[in-house]
This record gives C-alpha cells, structure tokens and sequence, in this order.
C-alpha cells in the first residue's frame, strides 16, 4: 500500500468477525481483508505501528495494532470515545469497514536484541504494547530478562486478562499486576504501577535494559520518575504517543510536534526524544 | 537563459496560445480598490486581465490543493465497504502567478511529492498545470506595503519553477522559458529575438524593483537563527499568541500552508465522500483528542508552533525551502498585527532587550569607561 502509484488515503475493504469484550466500553475486533492480497501487503508490520480505520458514514481514526507480527490473527482493541469508536462498536460480525497501513517507526525490536526488556503499561496503555510482549515471548532466546509490570483502576479493569494469565505462567517472563483500588475478587499488589518496582523479591536491572512505557499521562509522569531513580537513562525508555491524526502519511500536519510529524517520525520516540519535542504527553 | 520579447500589445496573446493549446487558463482581475482575484478567462472577459496588480489575498494555491477536495466516495453495500477515488486531472494554466505564490507551489511539491509517501491529488493536479509567473516590478500595484519577497529569497522575480516568466519592460515583455512546455511557446510569431541589451534592461528594471520594497523584515534570516535554536523567550510567545484572535485567517491566505482535516458527509442512501478540508493550526480543535485530551493548550502554544513550523531550520532542511515566501499576506488580514513580519519584528526587539539587560548588569570596569 506503499507503492508510488497507490492511493495512500484509499482504505482497503475488512469484515469484522468477530468481537471480545475487553473491559467497560473497551472491546477487541477481529477482522480480515476481503482481498488476501491486502493482507499480506499488511502483514509486515512492526509492534507500535498504527493503521487507519473507517467506518461507513462516521469517518477513519488511528488505532494501534495490538497482535504481534508473529501472530495470524489480525484485530484492533478499541475504547468508546467518540464518533467514530462509536460507531465501530456498533457493528456486527459480519459487517465490513475499512483498514489502511500500517503506518509509523514500530518499535525497534532488532536493535534491543539481547538487551533485557521492562514493559510497564498502565489502563488501556497496555494495548500498542501487547504486540512487543507477544513479539518478544515469541523470539524469547533472541532477548534477556522480560518483566512485564501492568495497572489497572481496579480490578474489572484489567485488560487481556487470559492472555496476561498465560505469560504470568509462562516460562521466561515475569509478570506482575496491580490496581489503584482492590475489591473481593481482588488479593494481588494495591497501589500504582511504579509501586510494583518495589515488591519483595522484584529487581529491575537497568545496566542493559530498555523500558518500554505506555499508559495515562499522568501514569507516565511517575514512571518516567521512578525509571530515571533507578538510572535507566532516557535513551533507553520508550514510549509510542497519541495524536489527533486525519492521514497517517506525514500530510495533514495535525501530529505534528517540535521538529516530529508522530505518523511518520513516531510514533515510537524515546523519552530522550519526547522530552525535546516539547509538548505535553 | 532562453529569453525572448513580447510586444506590450501582443502580451495577453499569451493567454490565447494557452487557451488554443488546451489550457483553461486563469488569470487575476481586479475589481475595486484593493479588491483582486484570479478568475477563469473567458472570452468576454479576456481584454481585462490585469498584468499589474496587488497579489490577491485568496492564493492561487487552491489551483492545486484545492479549499474542499474529494478524496473518494464510501459506500456500504449490503453491509460491505466500498471505496473509490478518482483523482481530478486539470490542464490549468495560471497566467501572472506571483513569484511569492510560485515559490508556495515550489514548496508544496516538496512537502506533497517529497519522502515516503506521495499525494496522488495533489499530484494528479499538479501534473497538468502551466505556470506563467509574472514579476512584480510596479512599486504602485505589484509591490504591497506588506510585500517581503526580497527577504524570503523568493522575488520580485523567481528563479526558477515556471514554464514561462514575463518581466516588463515599458515597451515590451522580457519572456523567459524555464521548461521545455515554455520553450515551444517561442515558435509563435509573438515573440521576437532578444538581444543583450534587453538582458542588461531586466536587469535594471529587477534592480529598481528590489529598491522599492517598503516593509522591513531584513531580520527574516535572523528569526530563523532564533527559532531554530530555541532561544526565543517564552514571554514574548505569549505576548505573540495574546493578540491571536484564533480565526485561521493566516493560514487561509498562506501560499505555503499544508494543513488539512478530513470529513465523511452524506451525498445518498449509504453513500458518503470523503472530503479534505484546510485546516488551521490557530484554531483550538486542531490538536484536540477524542476524549478530550489536547496536548497544546494555551493560544501562544500553538501561535510558537506555527511560526517553528514556517522557521525551524529543521523543516527548511526537510523540505529544502522555507514554509515562508514572503507574500505578506498574513500581515495584511491579521486583525491583531501579528503576520510573520511583525512576529520577526517582536522577536528581534525581545533578543535585542535581552541582550541589553546582559550588557546593562553592573560591570566594574566597563562603568569607569563611561
């Protein structure tokens, strides 16, 4: 879709097939191109690529690609928040819309290889990070250490429940959950995500580490914080950012900050970066 | 140089040629007072296109990035989704494009055409236009008060990025072919042998252009030192994005803004276009989230970010031009005084006192001189 010929504003035809209700008005979507030729255009993604959805008669959002790479099904995970995630979540199975990229850096998974991985995502932050996690367990020798810190407000809203239970079993990975406030179901950590770096038994080495960071604002304020305490420099902490986005191509300019165009220069950017680009998270 | 004369008289028969060669050909009018725009020309209204004439406010960029464009129509077919698009082809020709307005296209083909990823709109269009640039060289109606070409590096006549460029000479035009396209014209009768002497005129005819430029903005390349290196106090961006009425005007009216938002509107049962819409970095939404969150909050936020856009030494790389050409434009609709030569101006006088109160702290040795 990338050709020098191609329409890059022209979505491709998907049907949705099915949906999985994540969390309150957070739902995922699994779909496929009608063409197969579109999909393998697509299939070369990168973890932290975005792509652009429409939907008939609402309009097109960017929305980040949850699966890894290394995994066939395709899907988006979505929350209910204006016009357009609207009217996504009111389509049924079977319905079509369309779906154009992917677009943006992508994480630099190759240039992390043996380096330790710290993923720490608060809410729905955990969505463009899923796919690195499920890339990573995926090419497990080619990595170190893999710990994987997540907070919800509470309880019900932990995302990926199944498949956070699955690496939490999982050999290799070490995965720790959290919430702000606990309810009976509950008798796991209370607290913030960055208290979760200082449970008994929990070390987070830093000397070959990159942290990858995504969740609120104000949740990524304290990480960044707490990551900086522990010495991990700002080169080493990454993060992807949200833009209000019309074309994911680096044209319509509303991504645009400091000397970035997030859409096509992000939107991965260390916080090295982030911190020069001069605006708020 | 492929350079020929045009008799005064015989000049608009340029407009004919064009016009036989398939070219619907538009051209500025003028209508009262300060009150110009470019039009199609037709037949009736041929003997009145002006050659000299205030740049109209309303770019000629919309000749190639059009105000509201349709980039497809969507339809849901029995619960399927259909996209097509059918990019518009033009054969335009614009007669007395300023050379301002021309460096604008100059850097929409950069911003557009250029990296990754390719506007096949804005191609589409692009491809099939003729530009005749005319150079301003009447101080009464071509050079505005507000006019700061010379220092943008854009005018009073281009240099290159037109087919055919006429600059006047009293008697007769100076016609100078800048692509083959503009070449051809020259087999035609109308344009006769120039010689060396004719050169030397241009010369001096450009020369006394340049002297009579009123608006002092020769600290254009300074302000792009500043911007660049961040150095610019952040009081006086807020003194900048206080007398911002947020009305979007100035990007209106910018022959080198290329921002756009996109909107699905209705035409039929299931059926929607997709339009693409200027849009305004001024205005509030602009960067606004759904839910809410909008990461440039406060007005002088976003005036800094446009004049970084337009100044930053990093985008004068990226695109190899500056997103700033010097028409004045946004100087003359701005209803709070702050077009880019007034902004240069603020920030020259906000360095200049900074650098005063340095000089101006006790020193010793520096006070016995005095």
């Amino acid at each position: 879709m990338t050709g020098l010929d191609a329409n890059v504003y022209l979505p491709r035809p998907a049907i949705l097939d099915r949906v999985e209700d994540e969390i309150a008005d957070v739902r995922s979507f699994y779909w496929h191109f009608e063409d197969p030729a579109d999909d393998e255009r697509f299939a070369g993604f990168l973890p932290g690529q975005f792509a652009q959805v429409s939907v008939i008669g609402a309009g097109e959002f960017p929305a980040s690609l949850p699966p890894s790479p290394t995994e066939r099904e395709r899907f988006f995970t979505v929350r209910k928040v204006g016009s357009v995630t609207d009217a996504l979540h009111a389509l049924k199975p079977g319905d079509g819309f369309g779906v154009r990229g992917p677009y943006g850096n992508g994480f630099p998974m190759d240039a992390y290889e043996g380096m330790d991985l710290v993923f720490v995502a608060g809410g729905i932050g955990i969505i463009p990070l899923r796919s690195c996690i499920v890339y990573a367990m995926h090419h497990r020798q080619r990595y170190g250490r893999i710990q994987v810190f997540y907070g919800a407000r509470t309880p019900r809203e932990l995302m990926y429940r199944t498949a956070m239970d699955a690496w939490a079993a999982a050999e290799g990975v070490e995965c720790y959950r959290t919430v702000d406030r606990a309810d009976e179901t509950w008798d796991g950590p209370v607290g913030v995500v960055g208290s979760l770096f200082k449970l008994p038994g929990v070390t987070v080495p830093v000397g070959n580490t990159v942290a990858f960071v995504c969740g609120p604002p104000i949740m990524f304020r304290f990480v960044i914080k707490d990551l900086l305490a522990m010495g991990l420099p700002e080169g080493r902490i990454v993060s992807t950012l949200e833009r209000y986005m019309k074309c994911g191509v680096g044209k319509c300019g509303h991504c645009c900050i400091g000397v970035a165009y997030v859409c096509v220069d992000g939107p991965v950017f260390t916080y090295e970066q982030i911190r020069k680009l001069g605006e708020d998270i | 140089m492929r350079a020929r004369l045009v008799a005064r008289d015989d000049v608009l028969r340029i407009v004919d040629l064009l016009r036989a060669r398939g070219y619907d050909v538009v051209a500025p009018f003028m209508g009262r007072g300060r009150d110009t725009w470019f039009d199609l020309v037709t037949d009736d209204n041929r003997s009145a296109v002006a050659l000299h004439v205030p740049n109209p406010y309303y770019p000629p960029k919309r000749y190639v990035l059009p105000h509201i464009e349709r980039l497809m129509v969507l339809r849901n077919v029995n619960g399927r989704f259909e996209a097509e698009a059918q990019p518009e082809t033009q054969r335009l020709a614009v007669f007395g494009i300023r050379s301002c307005d021309l460096a604008g296209i100059k850097h929409l083909d950069r911003f557009y055409l250029g990296r990754e990823y390719r506007d096949v709109y804005y191609e589409s269009l692009r491809r099939g236009m003729f530009l005749v640039n005319m150079a301003c060289t009447d101080p009464e109606q071509d050079i505005g008060p507000d006019c700061f070409c010379v220092c943008a590096d854009t005018g009073p006549a281009a240099r290159d990025g037109f087919d055919l460029q006429l600059v006047d000479l009293g008697d007769s035009f100076m016609a100078v072919a800048g692509t083959p396209q503009g070449e051809e014209l020259f087999s035609e009768p109308i344009f006769a042998r120039a010689h060396e002497s004719d050169l030397a005129r241009r010369r001096d005819v450009l020369a006394q252009a340049r002297r009579s430029f009123r608006a002092n903005t020769s600290w254009f390349t300074a302000a792009v030192r500043a911007v660049s290196t961040d150095s610019i106090p952040e009081k006086t961006w807020e003194e900048i994005g206080n007398r911002c009425l947020e009305c979007g005007g100035c990007t209106f009216v910018c022959p080198a803004c290329t921002c756009f938002t996109v909107t699905d509107r209705a035409i039929g049962p299931d059926t929607y276009e997709r339009v693409r819409v200027w849009d305004s970095c001024a205005l509030n939404g602009f960067t606004r989230m759904a839910g809410g969150f909008n990461p440039r909050r406060a007005v002088h936020d976003r005036r800094n970010r446009r004049f970084f856009r337009k100044l930053s030494h990093y985008f004068v790389q990226r695109e190899l031009s500056v997103a700033c050409v010097g028409c004045g434009r946004c100087a003359a609709v701005c209803h709070g005084d702050i077009g880019m030569p007034s902004v240069v101006e603020m920030i020259r006088r906000s360095l200049a006192e900074a650098s005063q109160s340095q000089v101006a702290k006790p020193q010793g040795p520096m006070r016995a001189y005095r």
